[in-house]
């Protein structure tokens, strides 16, 4: 009963800190993919749309690594403000996308009560922050007057971007991460953990 | 360097940031609700015009942005301007339809977001991080962990960029950036990856540590080193965004440009 109740899942400086810097990291990530972004966009057959996905990484990776409720959220909507103050293209826009994107790729991280970490709770976050996307871009980029072939395929092109980018993708970084020994210290301690002294 | 900034006495560097993000914030929700095409020429040239008195870059970097937003502006609304849905057709090759009303919503999105591209590198280029973290701790009460946790964070770019370099180096004195190919390369890149995010993680856990052990947050009441504090200039700041915006709404009703007052009707 004890173990249940040490499994400390309140943030602390060390957490919040880690997490900051790596949603700086992707803030700079996304700042400078935003060209590239930019640039596919004229043919107007939603190639951008496949790298949409990369948007969304900070809060499945952040998730993923610290395992503490309010991380997704944080890492997102910072990230979100880093490429604002980093001057990225659209400006104030980022920071609206990135807190709706954490709150939805949160609240997949919470239904599961913080306790499942695989690889399809992380897609299924990457796919709930898109869902967010969408329905800021309903209402921003008038999306139901698109012709109908060209919203599916804008459609389907971010599915597969972001499933790939911010699904696997984290899932594979976070994999790598572990073996370097650097996520034992952030998570919370579970009780196996200390099942592992007795 | 010394050439990408210009003039760093303007008004706009010394007005209150916390101020100066709301505003700056609240202007997104209410050009969200604009469908007048005339209100968005006209705002994106109020702005335009605001951008090249009060923005902090100097002349020639300013003018390449502004260029470069603006086509990649119209570069976003090119879907909705070759797919929208619209009924009186301008110009039709296979799958492209461009009709007036796709059209007219098209410039509307590209004008909307290189307003918002402008607003956004306005705000990014006159404010400085540290003011604006401690304004936003003194101001809007952000709790000092998560602003300080912000300010040390920047301050760990440059040793980033700086063991970028070194990884680099010494990868390429092993030889490791040799070998061709799609799965050489994504090898090479999570190796890049993960070497810097277990350094960044690393050195952001001692940071905290070391914050922690000098009792870093550990009481209520704090006094700030930097005091950040409203003035005359939040006031001219205030009254020069509303000016704009309200010439962008009266200017398109006295001079519309466009007949399309509403792109949403078909």
């Amino acid at each position: 009963m004890a173990h249940e109740k040490s499994r400390n899942l309140k943030l602390n400086l060390t957490d919040i800190l880690v997490t900051i810097v790596i949603a700086l990291v992707f803030g700079l990530v996304f700042r400078l993919m935003g060209p590239v972004y930019d640039l596919v966009q004229p043919l107007g057959i939603h190639l951008d749309a496949l790298l949409y996905g990369i948007w969304f990484i900070a809060a499945p990776f952040a998730a993923l690594l610290i395992r503490k409720p309010g991380v997704a959220f944080l890492a997102e909507t910072a990230a979100a403000l880093a490429e604002m103050l980093f001057a990225g293209s659209g400006g104030v826009i980022n920071l609206y996308y990135g807190l709706l994107q954490g709150a939805f790729s949160e609240a997949i991280f919470a239904a599961w009560r913080y306790k499942k970490f695989s690889i399809g709770v992380a897609s299924l976050s990457a796919f709930a922050a898109l869902i967010a996307s969408i329905i800021l871009d309903a209402g921003y980029a008038y999306l139901p007057l698109l012709a109908g072939w060209n919203l599916i395929l804008y459609i389907v092109f971010r599915l597969i971007g972001s499933i790939l980018l911010s699904g696997l993708f984290p899932y594979a970084l976070v994999k790598g991460l572990e073996k370097t020994g650097v996520t034992q210290s952030l998570r919370p301690v579970t009780k196996e953990d200390y099942d592992v002294l007795k | 360097m010394d050439t990408v900034w210009g003039n760093t006495n303007k008004l706009f560097f010394k007005v209150n940031p916390s101020l100066k993000f709301l505003l700056v914030s609240s202007l997104f929700i209410l050009y969200l609700f604009v469908t007048n095409l005339n209100t968005m020429i006209w705002t994106a040239l109020l702005f335009f015009i605001l951008y090249f008195f009060v923005g902090g870059l100097s002349g020639k970097w300013s003018f390449w942005f502004v260029i470069l937003t603006l086509i990649v502006s119209l570069f976003s609304a090119s879907a909705m301007i070759f797919f929208g849905k619209g009924s009186s057709v301008l110009f039709q090759k296979g799958l492209i339809l461009i009709t007036r009303e796709s059209l007219a919503r098209g410039i509307l999105l590209g004008l909307r977001t290189f307003t918002f591209s402008l607003i956004g590198m306005v705000f990014a280029t006159t404010t400085q991080p540290v003011p604006f973290f401690y304004s936003l701790m003194q101001q809007l009460n952000v709790p000092a962990r998560y602003a300080y946790g912000f300010m040390a964070a920047f301050r760990m770019i440059p040793m980033m960029a700086e063991e970028f370099v070194k990884i680099r180096q010494a990868m390429r004195v092993r030889g490791m950036n040799r070998q061709k190919g799609l799965n050489e390369f994504c090898k090479r890149m999570t190796r890049y990856c993960i070497s810097m995010l277990a350094q960044s993680i690393r050195r952001a856990q001692r940071t905290a540590i070391a914050m922690e052990a000098k009792r870093f947050s550990m009481t209520a009441e704090r006094t700030y080193y930097y005091k950040i504090n409203w003035s005359k200039k939040d006031i001219y700041f205030v009254l020069i965004i509303f000016c704009t915006v309200t010439l962008g709404f009266v200017l398109s009703n006295v001079l519309p440009i466009t007949p399309y007052t509403n792109v949403l009707d078909h």
